[in-house]
């Protein structure tokens, strides 16, 4: 049977990482458009809440001792910090230069990196942010107005209907729904079989297809998953390589390079490219950037 | 379009200018645009730009974000200590004891934004009493405070759970 713990962990000794249990850390981004760092920095430890800065990303700290929740400080609803984990913020920073580009976040609730993205291209621009849930879309509202966000527009829209909005993009963000891992979930093997997984790779691959058709020639997509199934991730990547005209990019972030060769499969060379982050002190996540291959 | 925003900023002894041009309304809810969005909102949107605020049964209800642009305007301030920030932004009114500072009328039934030490908005109320005559007790009247993005994840958690 194609499902169960001891299935789902031979299949990552397979791929070279040896199952562990983990314990995540929480984990902030500090929203640079809403504060400086190093006052706010002051602020949250004269509040009693220790920090420790994850060496791999800018703008993000790993919440060490706080007596109460980082969640209810004036800091957090006030859009100084936002909680965010510590693998799921890597996607955003992969984009080269996003100031005053036309961004699409095509399935960005509840907005975590939506957010992060209007930080990192400092409210200018555009960002139109989908999602297939109107009710996802009230949280995405909560969060950008609590972070005093200004240059994004919601719709609640498929990401599979992007080309409807009528506008190319420079950059495109596919944080696609994806079967999860077990790291945020403890039921996870319980759960997941893998037509789950392969069912979640098809609507992967029809998303994918349209990012390409909305995408300018010289744009960039991230494709990013919290899955740890190479069916949504180094297949899909080689998938995309040779259907959409696209190249995968070398990305200089956490993580370790993609395979090329899974399961007895040899994909295509550049989808050694893609980085997957397994679980330790933050979730399990696989992140890649695509280019259009310009004739 | 824009007369229940001005109406609520002189509540607050406040006027402000926002771009009618750029100012729209979708549904109940008002939303500020700049020139690369205004387009956009020409299709069915659910947020755009700068959230300011809701209308209903005939009360405009603000956003933070409107909040936090008056703050940054002439308006009736008041500035409460760390204890009483952290009171307010769990739904209390403000007690005289946690004001440091007053800017703008505090005359009986007016409202006022109240601020923490940073000058951060955060939410507004109604004054009970005259302040200078007050001795103790609550005198400000807590109307919204930002604590209100924790009992909307609440509720909405409440609904779909």
């Amino acid at each position: 049977m194609m499902s169960g713990r001891e299935f789902f962990i031979s299949r990552y000794q397979e791929l070279g990482w040896k199952y562990e249990d983990v314990e995540l850390k929480q984990a902030i981004r500090i929203n640079s458009m809403n504060a400086e760092k190093a006052s706010l920095l002051k602020r949250l430890e004269s509040r009693g809440i220790k920090l420790e800065k994850i060496p791999f990303l800018e703008d993000g700290y790993w919440i060490c001792k706080s007596e109460f929740s980082v969640g209810a400080t004036s800091e957090y609803l006030l859009g100084l910090y936002s909680i965010q984990e510590a693998a799921a913020q890597v996607p955003a920073t992969l984009f080269t230069e996003l100031t005053d580009k036309t961004v699409l976040d095509a399935c960005s609730a509840p907005g975590g990196k939506t957010v992060q993205l209007a930080d990192l291209m400092k409210n200018t621009g555009v960002i139109i942010a989908l999602d297939i849930e109107k009710r996802r879309l009230t949280a995405l509202s909560n969060q950008l107005e609590r972070c005093r966000v200004e240059n994004t527009i919601t719709y609640n829209l498929d990401a599979r209907q992007a080309s409807t909005v009528g506008v190319k993009f420079d950059r495109i963000l596919l944080d696609v729904p994806c079967s999860g891992n077990f790291a945020t979930d403890r039921d996870w093997f319980k759960r997941r079989t893998i037509p789950d997984v392969e069912r979640n790779a098809k609507l992967q691959r029809e998303i994918l297809t349209q990012a390409a058709k909305v995408l300018k020639d010289d744009g960039e997509i991230v494709y990013s998953t919290c899955s740890l199934e190479p069916e949504e991730n180094e297949l899909n990547m080689d998938w995309a390589v040779k259907n959409l005209n696209v190249q995968v990019e070398e990305v200089r972030c956490h993580g370790e390079k993609a395979r090329a060769s899974i399961f007895g499969r040899h994909l295509d060379s550049s989808v050694e490219n893609c980085r997957r982050i397994w679980p330790s002190r933050t979730q399990g996540f696989f992140v890649c950037k695509l280019k259009k291959v310009c004739a | 379009m824009m007369e229940p925003i001005k109406d609520f900023a002189r509540q607050l002894n406040s006027n402000i200018s926002l771009d009618e041009n750029l100012t729209v309304r979708r549904q109940n809810r008002f939303f500020l645009l700049n020139k690369t969005l205004k387009p956009l909102a020409s299709k069915d949107f659910f947020h755009a730009g700068i959230y300011l605020g809701k209308e209903k049964d005939g009360v405009f209800f603000p956003s933070f974000n409107l909040l936090a642009m008056i703050a940054d305007k002439k308006a009736n301030k008041v500035t409460v200590d760390e204890k009483t920030e952290w009171l307010f932004i769990c739904g209390r009114d403000v007690f005289k004891r946690g004001i440091i500072r007053v800017i703008g009328s505090m005359k009986k039934g007016s409202y006022t934004l109240i601020l923490n030490s940073y000058s951060e908005c955060l939410g507004f109320g109604k004054v009970l009493s005259d302040l200078h005559e007050a001795k103790e007790g609550a005198v400000v009247k807590n109307i919204l405070d930002i604590g209100d993005f924790l009992r909307r994840e609440k509720s909405s958690s409440k609904t779909h759970s």
